[in-house]
């Protein structure tokens, strides 16, 4: 097995060698060769002190329509597309998919005849720990006939962006692709993440903070997210939207509609513990007592007792309550119905 | 456990024996497609053995989530996600990275791959050198800890993968890089390209065959503090504490044991860790290093079984020892070489002086010498400071101590060498005569006041039988030849050679050598009290001293040194305004010749050394209330009690920047007669 490790890392160290020269080259580069062309710079008129006036886009149609992720750049209607061999466009902004944080632009010029993406072919996914490419305009280093920068790197988690509620301001629920390159920089949002054989994968998303670790994530929307209004709007140049859930619910329940009365919230994080329980109130049927610590709400991890009065906001009658406790030092289930309140 | 593991690793064995094969086809076919042999690329054996290696180590990675605790430690928001350890016994031992729980949290969880519920967790131990955390799940006998990569098998270059599980419970996070270097961060880590943020510290770095490098932390070359390094995620600079170190201590851990950085006591001269010799500069008073009777001027030459011929190459050493570590350590002293066995410490006390409270009896330099020569010898008592642990044993003045903690007493500055060795709070046995009966009593030795007695009678020196001939008394003018300069000194005009004197070192601040002035107010107080006041002139008087100037100012103390009889316990280096801040650096600069420093005015401006036994020095600052420089002096005094230097601070009421007036100075020639006290 020793002998093994040490031709291996003998082997390792001739790789890195010939990494970028042949290995890397290989497969990917065809499938760089195919993709610059179809991704575009994206340049605002303005762009708003501070903030970077270009982003990224890419190639849905062979007329011109470019799929982009939506933000101030294109706050004028009308941006300028430079493609990767230099060609410069006027473009406008057609339709946006508010949720999905997307938008679709048309060069004005008619007849081109572009190469692009074909969102029905060209989808791929990709799995944990698959060596992935991203292209974006990322820092605007691209400039005139320069095509954009590829980075590389490997999947590093496929992770619901809002699986918490609160740790992220984005429109966008669902899984998306993490990556362990450092995609997500300034103007790279709308930029592609490619398999390496050349499967479209996703759309590199805004730079967002991870909220969990106060960390940049790095991370791209899948592309099976987007083909369908994409093609809806290259189809019909709208975009129908869908309906928003009702946010604003007056009859949202909170501890006490369960007879808990927890410690005060005095610090940013105080630890959801139970300061009383009302007799003959549904916890107090279901066995909780004072100081237990809910740990767990429908198996969501409550950090603090704020984090409790969010999610118990968002029950609705009918619902299961589960509730997982820490007692003297022991993990205790329990479930309380969610009953209709009370007008 | 074993079985599959072991087909895995043949797998991964064919695997790269394939690759093997693969590259020289590469190189053969100048790099065509690749895929010829098993429809496989090179690229895609690689993508296999990470993801095989994230597979096989991945039952060892648990999740760990946190409840309460500080939502900000110094200026970084902590975060609440959930974060990554690694199973390092299968009776529930999880090692994390310290900075995982900075935030103090109330309840730690841990939830094991394939399992629904969390479990509690509990912190046993905190390695505070390499910022590891070891926790324990109770009641389970069935996990799977980790493998670690023997160290002599880790290689720069070789794949490395940072696996977390802050984002998904059931996959493990991937970052793929390779191993950038070893021995990072004085021998403590390993370092790699792949991305190392809060998403995996406390997770492991793997080989392609799933054995653990190192745990994920943030480290820092420089910073010591828990969150040192963070600034640096998904930098590409990430940092591994290798697992097999972790495994060699776990044992202490376990124990509940927190380990800390093993500390030696030694200290070298600048010069820089790259080019300096390792010639020890200053060894810490009460250190193992002193204890091991290591002394300055030794040349460190071995290490364990490492030599050493740089001072970095100590540093790298010592750096991953822990407290309660023993270190074999050889050095050479001349000709010597000398072996030692250091066991080191986690903390290094700051020296402090023991306190008697008494002043000796200033006999005549001959006197003392005959009454030793007949054996009665010991020293007299000249002043009780009152309440001091000798005032509480009952001494009185005229009594002579002959023997302190069991050792014979010949003179004072002996009994000041045992008692200054002696801390502060211990007890020892201290013997006296008084007439013709001996006593023993049992004294608890104080720590230096930070006060002058009001009433101190000065000790009085008759008038010589016979004036020394060529030696110069009064107010005059000395030249220093081989300094083409000159200072200026004023001698008792009785001066009997036959006594040990005091001695001031005044430095005068820029522009004003203040001659005049300062024999005006310190010749009485000199000639009272049995003090030499000389005072060195600046090269440049109007633009004030320069580092530089510390070395006349040293040989004009060492030409009084030698024409006149000096006490070497009250040699005194006083100054006023930046004068004040020199007399700092001198002092410090020869510590071998003074023993206080007198500054009035003046704070410290430069880092002060260690207090150490062999060099004693007391310090009295003066000030004004209404001193623009008050504060920084309060600061000053407050640093230098830290390092526990004796340091008298003196606030004098309705005075400004001004020298001090009358009442002051007599307080401060109190102070500098009374250095000699015990």
């Amino acid at each position: 097995m020793s002998n093994c490790t040490a031709r291996h890392t003998g082997l390792t160290l001739v790789f890195l060698l010939t990494l970028s020269a042949s290995a890397i080259a290989q497969s990917a580069a065809e499938t760089i060769q195919s993709t610059l062309p179809k991704v575009v710079k994206i340049f605002g008129s303005g762009g708003i002190r501070g903030l970077a006036s270009y982003s990224t886009g890419f190639l849905v149609s062979a007329d011109g329509h470019i799929a982009t992720i939506w933000s101030h750049v294109l706050d004028q209607d009308d941006v300028a597309v430079v493609l990767n061999d230099g060609r410069r466009y006027e473009a406008k902004v057609l339709a946006a998919e508010p949720q999905l944080d997307l938008a679709i632009l048309k060069i004005k010029e008619e007849g081109l005849n572009l190469p692009h993406f074909n969102m029905a072919e060209d989808a791929g996914t990709a799995a944990v720990g698959d060596r992935v490419l991203a292209f974006s305009n990322m820092f605007k280093v691209a400039t005139g006939d320069e095509p954009v920068s590829v980075l590389h790197g490997v999947v590093s988690a496929k992770w619901d962006l809002t699986a918490r509620r609160g740790r992220f301001e984005v429109p966008y629920q669902g899984e998306v692709y993490v990556v362990d390159a450092i995609t997500n920089n300034s103007g790279s949002g709308g930029g592609v993440l490619m398999s390496r054989d050349g499967k479209l994968l996703g759309m590199i998303g805004k730079e967002l903070r991870n909220a969990e670790s106060n960390t940049w994530i790095n991370y791209a929307v899948p592309v099976q997210e987007l083909a369908e209004p994409i093609a809806q709007i290259v189809e019909t140049g709208v975009y129908v939207q869908r309906e928003k859930p009702d946010e604003e619910n007056p009859g949202r329940y909170r501890p006490l509609d369960f007879g808990l009365v927890m410690v005060p919230d005095v610090v940013f994080r105080t630890p959801a513990y139970v300061d009383a329980v009302l007799p003959n109130s549904p916890a107090a049927k279901a066995g909780l007592a004072p100081d237990d610590l809910v740990l767990f709400v429908n198996e969501e991890l409550m950090q603090s007792v704020r984090d409790l009065r969010n999610t118990l906001g968002y029950l609705e009658a009918g619902d299961t309550l589960r509730l997982i406790v820490q007692r003297e030092g022991r993990l205790v289930t329990v479930e309380l119905p969610v009953e209709r309140k009370a007008e | 456990m074993s079985r599959p593991r072991r087909v895995v690793v043949l797998d991964i064995c064919r695997t790269t024996a394939l690759v093997a094969v693969l590259l020289v086809a590469c190189l053969f076919a100048v790099c065509r497609p690749a895929s010829a042999q098993d429809g496989a690329s090179v690229e895609d054996l690689e993508e296999r053995a990470f993801k095989q290696a994230a597979a096989l180590v991945g039952p060892s990675v648990v999740r760990i989530q946190t409840v309460g605790g500080l939502d900000r430690v110094g200026q970084l928001l902590t975060g609440t996600g959930p974060t990554t350890g690694v199973i390092v016994s299968s009776d529930g031992y999880i090692i994390s990275s310290s900075f995982n729980f900075i935030a103090m949290p109330a309840t730690i969880l841990v939830q094991f791959p394939n399992e629904e519920q969390p479990v509690p967790a509990k912190v046993v131990a905190t390695d505070h050198s390499k910022m590891l955390t070891l926790l324990k799940v109770d009641g389970r006998e069935d996990l799977v800890p980790a493998t670690a990569a023997p160290k002599d098998t880790i290689r720069v270059g070789q794949w490395a993968i940072a696996l977390g599980r802050a984002f998904d419970v059931a996959v493990p996070s991937i970052s793929v890089g390779i191993v950038s270097a070893t021995d990072r961060i004085w021998g403590k880590a390993i370092q790699t390209d792949a991305k190392v943020s809060p998403v995996n510290y406390g997770g492991p770095l793997v080989d392609v065959e799933g054995r653990v490098l190192g745990i994920l932390v943030p480290l820092s070359p420089q910073g010591t503090e828990a969150a040192a390094g963070v600034e640096w995620y998904d930098s590409g600079i990430g940092f591994a504490i290798p697992l097999a170190d972790i495994y060699a201590a776990l044992d202490r851990l376990k124990q509940g044991e927190d380990l800390h950085p093993g500390l030696m006591g030694i200290s070298f001269k600048g010069g820089g860790l790259l080019g300096g010799d390792p010639v020890i500069d200053r060894v810490r008073a009460d250190s193992p290093a002193e204890r091991a009777g290591l002394k300055a001027q030794d040349v460190i030459a071995r290490i364990d079984d490492r030599d050493i011929r740089r001072q970095a190459e100590v540093k790298h050493a010592l750096g991953g020892k822990y407290a309660g570590e023993i270190v074999g350590v050889t050095v050479r002293r001349g000709d010597e070489t000398i072996d030692a066995n250091i066991t080191l410490v986690d903390k290094l006390v700051a020296y402090e002086s023991g306190f008697l409270g008494i002043l000796p009896v200033r006999e005549p330099i001959e006197e003392a010498h005959g009454l030793q020569a007949v054996g009665l010898g010991g020293v007299g008592v000249r002043y009780i400071y009152p309440d001091s642990p000798a005032a509480k044993a009952g001494l009185l003045e005229r009594d002579r101590i002959v023997k302190f903690a069991d050792k014979p007493v010949t003179g004072a500055a002996e009994l000041a060498d045992l008692v200054s060795r002696t801390r502060p709070g211990e007890k020892s046995p201290l013997t006296f005569r008084r007439g013709e009966d001996e006593r023993t009593v049992e004294v608890e030795l104080a720590a230096v006041p930070n006060l002058v007695p009001a009433e101190m009678l000065s000790a009085t020196i008759p008038p010589p039988e016979k004036a020394p001939e060529a030696l110069k008394t009064g107010h005059h003018t000395v030249e220093l030849a081989d300094h083409m300069r000159s200072y200026w000194a004023c001698v008792p005009d009785q001066y009997n050679p036959a006594y040990r004197y005091g001695l001031m070192v005044f430095l005068h601040p820029k522009n004003d050598t203040m001659e005049a002035d300062m024999l005006d107010v310190w010749k009485t107080v000199c000639e009272q009290r049995g003090m030499i006041l000389i005072a060195p002139r600046a090269a440049d008087i109007v633009a004030g001293w320069t580092p530089n100037d510390a070395e006349f100012v040293k040989d004009a103390t060492d030409d009084v040194l030698k024409k006149y009889s000096v006490d070497p316990e009250r040699i005194v280096v006083h100054g006023y305004a930046d004068g004040g801040e020199f007399a700092f650096g001198v002092a410090f600069k020869h510590r071998e010749t003074y023993r206080g420093v007198l500054a009035a005015s003046a704070p410290v401006r430069e880092r002060p050394e260690e207090n150490h036994p062999e060099f004693r020095l007391q310090f009295y600052l003066a000030t004004g209330d209404k001193d623009p420089q008050r504060q920084t002096i309060q600061t000053s005094a407050n640093g230098l009690r830290s390092l526990k230097y004796p340091v008298v601070l003196s606030v004098i009421p309705d005075w400004d920047h001004k020298y001090p007036p009358l009442d002051a100075i007599a307080e401060m020639a109190r102070w500098a007669d009374s250095l000699d006290r015990i």
